[in-house]
């Protein structure tokens, strides 16, 4: 056995080598939640992350490869096809068919341009065909698609390949928050927070809800706020969101909106 | 150029770079021909990080899912299609290990299911022959102790605490260890690139 190296002075915790941790797994808790944060916003150190991962990656050869069961293709296969089939088909009305035909052909086109993503695609699509307060009577398919372009602002969340989707659309009174895939890790919430045109100061949108989809409605005060360039961000809070009388928590994700 | 070991690894690795373009551009029959060909490496990466078979799968097809809804963001010019996957595999699973899903962490993997005959390109799909030869080499450079921990991160997940623990020694030591044979690593690899 080598000497072990224990001598020479401590070595400096840099970024890169906060990124080797995380690439080697060691960050937890508010650690790992910051270096996510920043693999968002700072490109030197995200590429420092994956030249890590990248250099990582061949160890993996020595572990040796296993048989997954059969189900796991189905459920993935079941998976992919539940979020296409909600994008196509949400309705099994027959008398809707036309108005689904037009409003999927519409989505598709919105998902296209914006990268929005299937499941809040399908969200929208769902919520615009079957919304009663958004159509109070049986909607000619002119009618809905006479309603203004929704915004879409992505809002990734670090290298997780997890994003929030939240569409808004003009002249309507509702913002749809999709949260597929996040978890919640028991000891923080998140909440969204809209940047105003203005500059003027943050509006909360609420505590967002892990792995769901929410369609929320907003005060006109807010609606009045939102259009192209208005910013969201999302910090980390205590559970339930930022303590009222005190500062709100470090940002650890943001986006902004964008015309489709 | 170094030798490649064997003419279907360049196939293999073209194969699967081509089906990942496809998917990134909306294919999904993409999808299942990825999942065929890099299932028993990606499996056995979750299954060794999370060390529990139920876990594991519910990881693999979070892998597939998410890969589905990410193709975009892998960068052929980057790394190996195989190697990426490799990385994005392992992270997921590591993610699972620290979002609390899983109590307990790495246990002693149980019966791993037989692999199939057909062994879907699994040996075909190893990662770049020279940048494993350099990583291995780099390693080999660090004291032994230092590379055991290193490598008990890696392939088991643990955390620093957990190390510390384990080794019985402060968590302040196991911190500085590390990331003196962290630094010594970043040296050695940033040489070799520059070679």
């Amino acid at each position: 056995m080598s000497a072990p190296d224990d001598t020479g002075p401590e070595v400096q915790r840099d970024d890169p080598m906060i990124a080797a941790e995380w690439a080697l797994g060691l960050l937890e808790g508010e650690e790992l939640l910051a270096a996510r944060g920043k693999y968002a916003t700072d490109p030197a150190f995200a590429w420092r992350k994956e030249w890590w991962d990248d250099w990582f990656a061949p160890l993996s050869d020595a572990m040796p490869g296993a048989e997954p069961g059969d189900h796991v293709w189905d459920g993935i296969a079941a998976r992919v096809a539940a979020q296409q089939a909600a994008a196509e088909a949400p309705t099994a009305d027959g008398a809707a068919g036309a108005n689904v035909v037009a409003l999927e052909a519409r989505v598709r086109l919105w998902q296209r341009v914006a990268g929005l993503s299937s499941i809040a695609a399908a969200a929208l699509l769902a919520w615009m065909a079957l919304a009663p307060s958004q159509t109070p009577v049986t909607p000619e398919p002119a009618e809905l698609l006479a309603v203004t372009e929704p915004m879409v602002a992505i809002v990734p969340i670090g290298d997780s390949g997890l994003r929030l989707d939240v569409t808004y659309i003009p002249g309507s009174d509702r913002l749809v928050v999709a949260a597929l895939g996040l978890t919640a890790d028991g000891v923080h919430d998140h909440e969204l927070w809209l940047t105003p045109k203005d500059d003027g100061p943050r509006q909360s949108l609420g505590v967002v809800k892990p792995g769901e989809v929410r369609s929320m409605v907003l005060p006109a005060t807010v609606t009045a706020q939102l259009g192209r360039g208005a910013g969201l961000v999302l910090t980390r809070e205590p559970i339930g969101g930022k303590p009222e009388g005190k500062e709100a928590g470090p940002v650890v994700a943001s986006g902004s909106f964008k015309e489709v | 150029m170094a030798a490649r070991p064997r003419p279907s690894t360049d196939e293999a690795r073209e194969a699967l770079r081509e089906a990942m373009a496809r998917l990134a551009a909306g294919d999904q029959a993409a999808l299942e021909e990825i999942y065929r060909a890099t299932r028993v490496k990606l499996f056995g990466i979750c299954l060794r990080i999370l060390g529990d078979r139920k876990e594991a799968e519910d990881a693999l097809q979070d892998v597939y899912v998410n890969l589905w809804q990410r193709a975009d963001r892998y960068d052929p010019s980057r790394a190996s299609p195989i190697a990426w996957l490799a990385a994005f595999a392992r992270n997921r699973a590591i993610d699972r290990l620290r979002t609390g899903k899983v109590r307990g962490g790495a246990v002693p993997v149980e019966e791993a299911a037989p692999l199939a005959d057909e062994s879907p390109l699994a040996d075909a799909l190893l990662v770049d022959a020279e940048q494993t030869a350099q990583i291995h080499k780099c390693l080999g450079t660090l004291d032994a102790r230092t590379q055991g921990h290193i490598r008990a991160a890696f392939f088991e997940g643990k955390t620093y605490a957990q190390l510390a623990d384990a080794a019985n020694v402060p968590l302040g030591t196991m911190k500085s260890w590390i990331r003196r044979g962290l630094q010594r690593l970043r040296a050695c690899l940033e040489a070799s690139e520059a070679a």
